[in-house]
């Protein structure tokens, strides 16, 4: 015949202090609860904010300037080689280009097409942070036509507010190439003459670019500069939300499109409120593991004459040991069960009926959840197993 | 099984009652089957030297061993084997679970490594005059007829070696001899040893040989 714990169970006080068992149990199913539900919403909440923040090429391009304010508006607000490598060196960094700016002043006219003037500005940047690179993007000295990529956001401006108050004629994005602008750059008493023609339009450099060559020709030629620190940086990064990259911004007090890193700060919040909420779910099976353990310890103090007369005439203290923390393997598997089914179920209501079934989230639950389950599971029946022991060798 | 005894000593003993002992302070070997009586005045170390062969203290000089073993060394696990397989003791002050009933008693013993069957034990119990206290709270019998609870216990299990510390100190002479018999039945059963120590000689046991404590 194997023996068994039922054998032992009437010499064991395994009825007493009830309150304080069953207290265990409650405490310990809502502490995992609130682990497994705050790692789940963790979850949703970087698959919610990743997939609607949809990039073309996988990665996400910020422009980022140091903050002006009041104090620092006379600071030099450029960015230093040191600034840019300490930049690059970054994990959520995957590549950094710095705008280049004119130096003189230009002026532009639309000729009779275009009967406007204005003062002008040019930037240039690595060719390879542009999205829309035509073949005649290119400026070769002499050459009087200089090619010129435009924000498309200036052109929705120009067609919507510039162009109906001065009764000037809209443009469509392909017209727009077809047109020559006259610009005048002026040195130390000289002028020279230009011919702009827009070849591109992007949506992700809001400035005018020209061919970098052509912008450090013409900065020397106008006005004897070579090339300065950049006051404008353009980061490419696979995550513009990423929490890690938000912090940095914010630690060096760099300044980007507030936009583009909305959902960043959305979810920044949202992950340090359910982060917290886990930690409090850790201290709550903290706390219930150790409630538990003064059951255990009451019951092993009550029962210690019979559990050392046990062991006096031949009990194994391992068999022993075993045999008790086996008792409650079958509470721990449904206090854990228990809790896991509550997560799947208040993780499908939440799909369901809060997204309204929204695809990019699985109704099921993440697989992360159920691993942490059975890590709950297995360190708990540890515990109790080691304190029995522990318990049960001292006598 | 054997038992061997070398220059033990307990620590707590005036070197007076040493020099005239048989067993403290010599080299003893008791051999399974036979059957040893020790007797020893009250304060001589009786209940120690039952303590100290089934491996409860260990306050001590000199060296127990079983077989090859020296029990200094056993852990908890060893004890509980050697106690399960090879000892068994019924001691003086008999330590039985009081408030459990007289068959859980021993049930407990029992199951631990079963040598009868349940029925055996019914059958003891009744040849010991105690079959109808089966089913009452230990606590409950007088102290005789716990005595005799502790005595069906011990047998209940496979042993080498029987340790008795006192085990009649509160029977009558009838039940003395039908629970002499009953052990003597057991061990021969096993070709097991009898060690009984008691404070004068008992009639009904007829040892191979004597020592003085």
């Amino acid at each position: 015949m194997k023996l068994s714990f039922d054998q032992i169970a009437p010499f064991l006080v395994t009825g007493q202090n009830r309150a304080s068992r069953w207290l265990g149990y409650i405490g310990l199913g809502i502490g995992i609860l609130l682990l497994l539900c705050s790692i789940q919403m963790f979850i949703n909440i970087n698959e919610l904010l990743k997939s609607r923040n949809p990039k073309k090429s996988g990665y996400d391009y910020i422009s980022v300037t140091k903050s002006i304010s009041n104090e620092n508006m006379a600071a030099d607000h450029s960015f230093s080689d040191d600034d840019i490598s300490t930049l690059k060196k970054q994990s959520f960094v995957d590549d950094i280009a710095a705008f280049q700016s004119n130096k003189f002043v230009m002026k532009a006219n639309g000729g009779t097409a275009l009967p406007f003037e204005t003062d002008l500005f040019f930037e240039s940047i690595d060719e390879k942070f542009i999205d829309t690179v035509p073949a005649s993007f290119s400026w070769k000295e002499g050459q009087t036509t200089v090619p010129v990529i435009m924000s498309s956001d200036y052109l929705e401006l120009y067609n919507s507010v510039f162009a109906p108050s001065r009764d000037l004629p809209q443009f469509s994005e392909k017209s727009i190439t077809a047109l020559m602008i006259t610009i005048d750059c002026y040195g130390i008493g000289e002028m020279q003459r230009f011919r702009g023609n827009v070849v591109a339009l992007s949506d992700r450099i809001n400035t005018v670019v020209v061919p970098d060559n052509f912008l450090q020709w013409a900065n020397k030629r106008f006005a004897n500069s070579i090339k300065t620190n950049a006051n404008k940086i353009l980061l490419k990064t696979k995550d513009a939300n990423d929490p890690d990259l938000l912090k940095f911004l914010q630690l060096k007090d760099y300044h980007i499109n507030r936009d583009k890193t909305r959902f960043g700060r959305v979810k920044q919040i949202l992950q340090a409120i359910v982060s917290g909420l886990a930690g409090f779910g850790v201290l709550v099976i903290l706390l219930a593991m150790v409630l538990f353990s003064f059951y255990l310890q009451l019951m092993i103090a009550k029962s210690r004459e019979n559990l050392q007369l046990l062991l006096t005439i031949g009990y194994s203290p391992q068999w022993l040991s075993k045999t008790v923390a086996k008792k409650w393997i079958p509470v721990y598997v449904l206090v854990v069960i228990s809790a896991l089914a509550i997560t799947a179920l208040l993780h499908w209501a939440f799909q369901h009926f809060i997204m309204a079934g929204q695809e990019s989230l699985s109704p099921l639950i993440h697989w992360l959840v159920a691993l942490v389950a059975l890590l709950v599971l297995l360190l708990s029946l540890a515990i109790n197993f080691r304190l029995i022991k522990k318990l049960l060798y001292k006598l | 099984m054997q038992i061997k005894l070398q220059q033990v000593v307990p620590d707590f003993i005036e070197e007076e009652k040493i020099s005239g002992s048989q067993v403290w302070r010599s080299d003893l070997v008791f051999h399974k089957g036979e059957k040893v009586h020790i007797i020893a005045p009250s304060g001589s170390g009786k209940t120690s030297l039952i303590h100290f062969l089934y491996g409860l203290r260990k306050d001590y000089s000199g060296s127990i061993f079983y077989d090859d073993k020296n029990i200094n060394g056993f852990t908890a696990e060893d004890f509980a084997t050697s106690r399960r397989q090879f000892t068994s003791i019924v001691f003086q002050d008999l330590r039985l679970f009081t408030g459990q009933t007289v068959i859980q008693n021993l049930e407990i013993k029992r199951q631990l490594d079963p040598f009868h069957s349940q029925s055996k034990i019914v059958e003891m119990a009744n040849r010991l005059g105690i079959g109808s206290k089966l089913n009452k709270l230990c606590s409950t019998c007088s102290y005789g007829e716990q005595q005799r609870i502790a005595i069906i216990r011990a047998l209940q299990q496979p042993y080498d070696f029987l340790l008795l510390d006192e085990p009649f100190s509160h029977l009558d002479d009838n039940n003395r001899s039908l629970a002499m018999e009953l052990m003597e039945e057991e061990a021969e059963l096993r070709s097991a040893a009898v060690i009984l120590v008691d404070l004068k000689p008992v009639e009904y046991f007829k040892p191979d040989r004597t020592l003085n404590l």
